[in-house]
């Protein structure tokens, strides 16, 4: 009766019926036996045949069974093939002896068939759990591997992404423990065509390469964006967008990003689940808060996305610090964790504002001591310096913009063949908002451009007369005629005129439309309120409002309007 | 611009839904979307979710939405503003007009 | 005390069940076996000095015997050889030759019930 597969097993005895006796026993209860008759011989036929369990005699000659299985287990090597030594030695001493040589158990003689044979099943169920363990351990340590390899890899891509920041400028301090990158920790900064600084701390939800998966989109977002000059909200909206699109439900990243205006000393934040940053003022050593207002970056749908910051003025030398949650929740030995006031007094009991950075590591480290934790900090520290005084390698900034305003002037005509079914807004938009001082206007922009545009081509130059838009059905009959003359247009034009002056503070853009039409009193008209009722003639109320002036002149085929704005960050 | 509606189950409501542009292209199918129903709704809602940019025909177009709607009486809703198209609608004061948000 | 039992008659059967064809051979394997370990005794038991090399032999070959008594029924045979075992560890060298004769004795009467159980 066999109910346990067929082992290799091997005997060991220098007594000729002893041995006997033992490899019928095994060989009845189904095993397949080899013989050694001394310790020599079973080194050897151990090598060649690998057997399964080894029953060994104590005393051989030639070689013991001690030596034997000091040989055996070594050649076994991280296979467990258990021993179980022939003896009829009952003193304790030469048990522990047996033991200690590596033997795994013993059977006493006169050799009892029924006792061994429940060893043997033991250890073959001993030798089963011990593969299963050793494949699991093998396996666990490949996957392991293969998790740093990927991680090496993502953290390589995300490096060749991040070059091209300002992490490495003069007023600018960072610490990303190699834990923290791996837990989606995440820190871009980069200077604005305008000289700001703008700099993001992130922090994914997940660990490993989840987590940095959602750290690429974003830095290469940043960093994109950023240089083309669009502003903080515009940027926050984006990666929010992104984010929210590719990361699962349930997944999201936690965020502060600051813009740092070096020429007004000022600072814009919009903090979005970290724990408060820090300005730590260096006049007299205080420091305030910077809250988080928001909800986490990849959260909310576009829609309902809320862009509003926090401004904080700052005076030259002060200290803006940023962190993610790893310095709050880093554990003692005993459990406690961390906390911000800690922190703060870190800051309280500081004398020399240049060492403040390293006194938090420092009591961060000390307060983890010999706990099993590996420190997971990110902290990045920037200074408000003066603008010249700012020195890094791939700065864009220019001076002379400072001083110096950008002008240019583009003209555009549109002519007879193009009327009906060229639309010259979305190109014209899309060369104004090239313009990255003109990108947050862009709504404001196509309607006033609209406006001008329908007026001088239907008013202008196909002379329809706004009066007919007085009911519904007159409204689709302006249309319809609309559509009649515009099949029948052979002559007329319509110039546009571009006028664009702008600095680092201000700028404004002049549009003129020009139509061949025949004009009308603009006199007339002036001051009219916008109209709530009519179904249209509210057109031009609407420029004028967002506009700093609109003038008519020529016979009232000729419009010009100006449009400012401030740099107000 | 593209114009696509649905209407509740119940036929009280519906929703317009503009993709793009918002100006007098697509009049015809506007006016379609709330004329030709076979029950009038009681409640309109015009979602701009898809919209950047509207000029003055666009609101001429909603006005008459309103006036087909019940004019003082009607209920609409002007919903998913951006920014920017709230900013011309706050301008030209439709917020006493329509529920805008 | 000595066992007084030569040979178990219970450990034999359950042996011929177990060796079924082999019994004959397992039997003469023994009796092979045990006459050159006694020789191999004798010679190390004659020798009269204290080496305490020949002493550990004869300690090992007593202990190794035991064993085989053992496993073959062979009970009295097994406790004398336990004595001779014991005495040798003990570095008793008295009177070896006296125990050996005694295991001798006996192994014959062993032996010869052995072989009529297998004729």
């Amino acid at each position: 009766m066999n109910d346990l597969r067929s082992l290799k097993i091997l005997v060991a005895d220098d007594t000729d019926a002893d041995r006997l006796i033992l490899e019928t026993i095994v060989r009845k209860e189904g095993h397949q036996v080899f013989s050694a008759k001394n310790g020599l011989e079973a080194v050897a036929i151990f090598q060649q045949q690998h057997p399964d369990i080894v029953l060994l005699d104590a005393l051989m000659p030639e070689m013991d069974g001690f030596d034997a299985a000091r040989q055996i287990k070594q050649l076994a090597g991280d296979e467990l093939v258990p021993i179980i030594f022939l003896t009829s030695l009952q003193d304790t001493q030469s048990l522990v002896h047996c033991l200690d040589a590596g033997g795994d158990d013993f059977l006493s003689k006169p050799y009892n068939r029924v006792i061994l044979k429940a060893k043997i099943k033991s250890f073959n169920r001993m030798r089963d759990l011990h593969r299963t363990m050793i494949t699991q351990r093998d396996q666990l340590s490949q996957h392991h591997q293969r998790l740093l390899q990927e991680q090496a890899v993502a953290k390589q891509v995300f490096d060749n992404v991040a070059h091209s920041g300002c992490l490495n400028a003069s007023n600018v301090r960072y610490f990303l423990s190699s834990l923290a990158v791996f837990n989606g920790d995440v820190v871009v900064a980069a200077i604005r065509p305008n000289g700001n600084m703008m700099v993001l701390l992130g922090d994914f939800t997940g660990h490993g390469l989840p987590a940095a998966i959602g750290a690429m989109p974003l830095a290469s977002t940043f960093y994109g964006m950023v240089h083309k000059g669009f502003s903080m909200s515009d940027v926050l909206r984006e990666i929010n967008k992104k984010l929210k699109a590719i990361l699962p439900i349930g997944l999201f990243c936690c965020a502060t990003m600051i813009d740092f205006n070096f020429r007004r000393k000022r600072i814009k934040v919009w903090n979005g689940g970290l724990p408060a940053g820090m300005i730590h003022h260096k006049a007299d050593g205080s420091v305030t808060p910077m809250r988080s207002t928001h909800l986490p970056l990849g959260v909310l749908p576009e829609k309902s996305f809320k862009d509003d910051f926090q401004f904080y003025d700052v005076s030259e030398g002060d200290r803006i610090f940023m962190w993610s949650d790893g310095i709050h929740e880093s554990r003692s030995p005993d459990g406690d964790m961390f906390g911000e006031e800690r922190l703060l007094e870190v800051f309280a009991q500081n004398r020399e504002p240049e060492t403040v950075f390293e006194e938090v590591l420092a009591k961060v480290k000390h307060f983890i001591g010999s706990g099993e934790q590996d420190d997971d900090l990110s902290m990045i520290e920037i200074r408000m310096d003066s603008p010249e005084s700012l020195v890094h390698p791939n700065h864009y900034f220019i001076h002379k913009q400072q001083v110096s305003p950008v002008e240019w002037e583009l003209r555009f005509e549109v002519k007879p063949t193009s009327f009906k079914s060229f639309d010259p807004l979305p190109f014209l938009l899309n060369v104004l908002t090239e313009e990255p001082d003109l990108r947050g206007f862009s709504g404001s922009l196509y309607t006033i451009l609209a406006e001008l545009y329908s007026n001088a081509l239907e008013h202008g130059v196909l002379g329809l007369s706004g009066n007919l838009k007085k009911t519904p059905e007159g409204f689709a009959e302006y249309y319809a005629q609309r559509e009649k003359l515009l099949d029948d247009i052979t002559d007329g034009f319509v110039h546009i005129y571009f006028a664009y002056s702008a600095n680092i503070d201000a700028g404004s853009l002049t549009l003129r439309v020009e139509d061949s039409g025949a004009g009308f009193d603009f006199n007339a008209h002036q001051g009219k309120a916008i109209s709530t009722t009519g179904y249209s003639g509210r057109g031009i109320g609407i420029v004028e409002k967002l506009c700093r002036s609109v003038r008519y002149y020529g016979s009232g085929n000729k419009v010009e309007v100006v449009f400012v704005w401030i740099n107000d960050d | 611009m593209a114009i696509t509606s649905t209407v509740s189950a119940d036929g009280t409501q519906v929703t317009i839904y503009i993709q793009g542009r918002f100006d007098f292209s697509s009049h015809q199918e506007f006016r379609n979307a709330y004329e030709k129903l076979t029950k009038t709704p009681s409640r309109f809602r015009v979602d701009l979710q898809g919209t950047s940019y509207l000029d003055s025909s666009a609101l001429g177009m909603l006005l008459l939405l309103r006036d087909h709607a019940g004019g003082e009486r009607s209920d609409i809703e002007v919903v998913n503003c951006s920014q920017d198209v709230k900013k011309i609608l706050l301008i030209s004061n439709f917020e006493q007009l329509f529920s805008i948000q | 005390m000595s066992e007084t039992q030569h040979l178990s008659y219970d450990v034999l059967n359950s042996l011929k069940d177990i060796m079924e064809d082999d019994f004959v051979l397992l039997i003469d394997t023994f009796i092979q076996d045990s006459q050159s370990r006694l020789q191999t005794l004798q010679q190390l038991v004659g020798g009269n000095d204290r080496d305490s090399i020949r002493i550990d032999s004869i300690r090992r070959d007593a202990h190794s015997f035991k064993g085989s008594c053992s496993n073959l029924g062979a009970l009295r045979l097994a406790s004398f050889c336990a004595v001779l075992e014991s005495k040798a560890l003990n570095k008793n060298v008295d009177d070896l030759g006296v125990d050996l004769a005694e295991i001798k004795e006996e192994f014959f009467i062993v032996r010869k019930m052995m072989l009529d159980f297998i004729a």
